[in-house]
């Protein structure tokens, strides 16, 4: 099978902190995968430079076969990203930030407009269609993101923690989306901090560690018979803090 | 003490903590500490100036200035609020603090820093202008202490009380449009300047007798009087001082109980405009589009356009009623709209800020680069051309050179378009994150205000290189080469639009991280 994205000794560092120390991701095409890892692990730092967002102080990236910083013109007309934060253009209403993302990319305004409606449509925001993206509340960001994302019609999705501060409806909504997304053959990589919702909806997982990979491959290889929150606290020591520690916590002295 | 310790610690870590590992804003707040000592010396210096002039006069001018410190304290961190994380109550409502030590201590945090020691020092000069004798400088003390202590507890007390409205979307929106309110009024006394106004001292002396029995009129005036009257004075001041600090922490108490008001959204209309249909369907329709809606709806952008025109305006007017009459005046003031009407696309990107990421993953080539400015550039055009003509009209009927309309207009074309070019390039070589809220300090996040004053400059220096070779022949009264103008300006775009993307393009991710400083 194919590799929808593949990144060799990717290297990344900020001042003396080594944010990214050479990540080998590998994807392959048609998966749902998702990059596990505790804060800090180098996530977002790993997508934005895949997604050309950020510059990589060594190693590469490609994209279904094209090399993210040769290549800009296939790879940004193959990606859709929804990155950290909820940076969206906040004067915008809902439709006209669709509309102005799809004709960015050359689609033409008519066709913008039918993709726009219908996701607007699909993500239930038809409601709020023509209010301005500020007054929005964080699940309605993330749809908003989202329908952005799909509305050129990727073959790779990029999504950074998409479910963070999401209601469980939208949530839904936005598994549902993906999930559909995936099942035409497209790939969708998203990072998370929710074991339980990776385990539910990937088969391909990467898990990250300070800089580093620390396991990749499929669901069920990776958690080999265990839970994943179980496989992840083990592969990244998350077990370490003893009971002598925090002996205070919850102690109450009499008068 | 503890908690005054406690809160400059904070405040100086926070200053610190903006600087750490960023060589540019390092530079930038060496460049804000060098200004700020140098306004703090010059203005010590110019406030012990006044020492020479007659006692009354120094009177009268220090009751001004004390007067319009205080209005300066109580207005311009308003402008700032949200800049600084030690101000805003709400930052520290979870911790149990009693309200009296978070008075203390948000009290010590906004008298912790550059420019309140600046302004501390120049309020110290009142000393040298006014004081005489051992116990006027011991009445002088406690007044200049008085006053900035007044200074302190009355800018406080401003934001405490408005937090809850500045924290909502909307209050901010107002506010950041008020902020053309100060440019205005910074604006006055030039305007007053120039329409003669009579006799400077006597009008000195008329503000004076009113600001006088203001607070900080009184602290002033307390000064120079030196005796039991100016210890009274003090008195009385000291007075205002204590129930503005009462009233602060009542404001204080309420805004950490009271949660921000949510105001509902409203809806846009969904016409997508007369631009839009007018041109061919694609990524530059869809730039200009979203441009001209930013320009509207966004405050920021409402600000430096208002305080563009007010300043165009201001201009024209005081030119225009006694000036040079000819075509000059008319020539010289639109050129300048020109250049001003620029000057807010130098940074292109910086509005945009954070969502242009959005741009970047969408954009995969130079000439994609090339067509986004393309797309700035006509929707500032759009808006800037109609501003250009009607200077060049107003200007050239009220100097009676109305022959000169024409030619005023090609030049405000030719300049407008250089303008465009060179801030094609600013906006690419030295981009900087512009606040969610425009503050009257620097049009910049913290620690890039070298960034925007080097991007200002650049820009306005290679706009006038650039107009050289129009201008000269028309100092030499060639007015025909007005004709070209237009022409040249269209390439100078075409050239620095073509150049800023091929250097744009190349350095996308360091725009978008210079941009997205956050503030």
């Amino acid at each position: 099978m194919k590799d929808a994205v593949r990144t060799t000794g990717l290297f990344k560092r900020y001042g003396a902190q080594v944010a990214v120390a050479g990540v080998d991701l590998v994807v392959p095409a048609g998966s749902f995968a998702g990059l596990v890892g505790p804060n800090g692990a180098g996530k977002t730092t790993t997508l934005s430079m895949i997604t050309g967002l950020l510059r990589p102080d060594g190693g590469h990236a490609e994209i279904d076969g094209f090399h993210v910083w040769r290549d800009p013109v296939e790879v940004k007309a193959r990606i859709g990203v929804l990155p950290e934060g909820l940076r969206l253009f906040e004067r915008l209403s809902g439709r006209e930030l669709l509309l102005y993302n799809g004709r960015l990319r050359g689609i033409p305004k008519a066709e913008a407009e039918r993709r726009a409606a219908d996701l607007l449509q699909v993500m239930d925001l038809a409601d709020a269609a023509d209010k301005l993206v500020v007054d929005y509340s964080t699940g309605m960001r993330k749809k908003i993101g989202l329908a952005a994302a799909l509305l050129h019609n990727p073959s790779v999705l990029f999504l950074d923690e998409p479910f963070e501060g999401v209601d469980p409806v939208s949530a839904n909504t936005l598994t549902e989306v993906l999930r559909g997304f995936t099942a035409s053959g497209s790939t969708v990589i998203f990072s998370s901090h929710v074991m339980d919702l990776v385990e539910r909806l990937c088969d391909w997982v990467s898990v990250m560690d300070r800089g580093h990979i620390v396991a990749q491959g499929p669901l069920e290889r990776v958690r080999a018979g265990r839970s994943l929150n179980e496989a992840f606290l083990e592969l990244v020591g998350g077990t370490r803090t003893g009971e002598s520690q925090l002996s205070w916590l919850g102690r109450r002295d009499e008068p | 003490m503890t908690t005054v310790r406690l809160f400059a610690e904070l405040k100086l870590r926070l200053l610190a903590g903006n600087l750490r590992g960023d060589l540019e804003r390092k530079l930038g707040f060496v460049f804000t500490l060098v200004v700020a000592v140098l306004a703090a010396g010059a203005g010590f210096f110019l406030m012990g100036l006044i020492r020479l002039a007659p006692p009354d006069v120094a009177a009268d001018l220090v009751i001004v200035l004390f007067t319009l410190f205080l209005l300066a304290w109580t207005t311009l961190p308003l402008m700032a609020f949200g800049l600084d994380d030690t101000l805003d109550p709400a930052r520290l409502a979870l911790f149990p603090l009693p309200t009296s030590r978070l008075a203390v201590g948000m009290f010590t945090a906004s008298a912790t820093g550059v420019w309140p020691a600046a302004s501390l020092i120049v309020t110290v000069g009142a000393l040298v202008a006014l004081a005489s004798g051992i116990g006027g400088f011991l009445i002088g003390t406690l007044a200049v202490l008085l006053q900035f202590a007044l200074c302190l507890v009355a800018s406080r007390l401003v934001t405490t009380s408005l937090s809850g409205a500045l924290r909502s979307r909307r209050g901010r929106d107002v506010l950041a449009v008020a902020a053309i309110g100060a440019v205005l009024l910074f604006q006055l006394p030039n305007l007053l300047l120039n329409r003669d106004m009579g006799d400077p001292v006597a009008l000195l002396h008329g503000a004076a007798q009113v600001l006088r029995w203001t607070p900080s009129g009184l602290a002033a005036h307390a000064i120079a009087d030196g005796g039991w009257a100016g210890l009274a004075e003090l008195a009385a001041v000291a007075l205002v001082v204590v129930a503005a600090a009462w009233l602060w922490i009542k404001s204080l108490n309420r805004a950490l109980v009271t949660t921000d008001a949510s105001n509902p959204a409203a809806s846009v209309r969904r016409d997508s405009g007369l631009v839009d249909r007018l041109l061919p369907d694609g990524p530059l329709a869809a730039v200009v589009t979203k441009e001209l809606k930013y320009m509207r709806r966004e405050p920021r952008y409402r600000v430096v356009w208002f305080s563009a025109v007010v300043l165009t305006a201001v201009l024209a007017i005081s030119f225009g009623g006694d000036g040079p009459s000819g075509p000059a005046v008319p020539i010289a003031l639109t050129a300048f709209g020109g250049l001003l009407v620029t000057m807010q696309l130098c940074n292109a990107f910086g509005i945009d800020g954070r969502s242009l990421w959005m741009n970047a993953v969408a954009i995969g080539s130079e000439r994609g680069l090339s067509v986004d400015l393309a797309g700035r550039h006509l929707a500032g055009a759009i808006v800037g051309i109609p501003i250009l003509v009607a200077v060049a009209v107003v200007t050239g009927v009220l100097t009676g050179g109305a022959g000169g309309i024409v030619w005023a207009v090609l030049t405000g074309l030719g300049v407008l378009g250089i303008g465009l070019g060179v801030g094609a390039v600013t906006s690419v070589v030295i981009p900087y994150t512009v606040p969610e809220r425009l503050n009257a300090f620097t049009g910049a996040a913290p620690g890039q205000g070298g960034q925007a004053f080097a991007s200002s400059m650049g820009a306005m220096a290679g706009v006038v290189l650039l107009s050289l070779p129009l201008l000269v022949p028309m100092l030499f009264g060639l007015l025909w080469v007005c004709a070209l103008a237009p022409f040249y300006g269209l390439a100078a775009e075409v050239l620095g639009r073509r150049l800023a993307a091929r250097i744009g393009f190349a350095r996308m991710p360091e725009i978008l991280a210079a941009v997205s400083k956050p503030v």
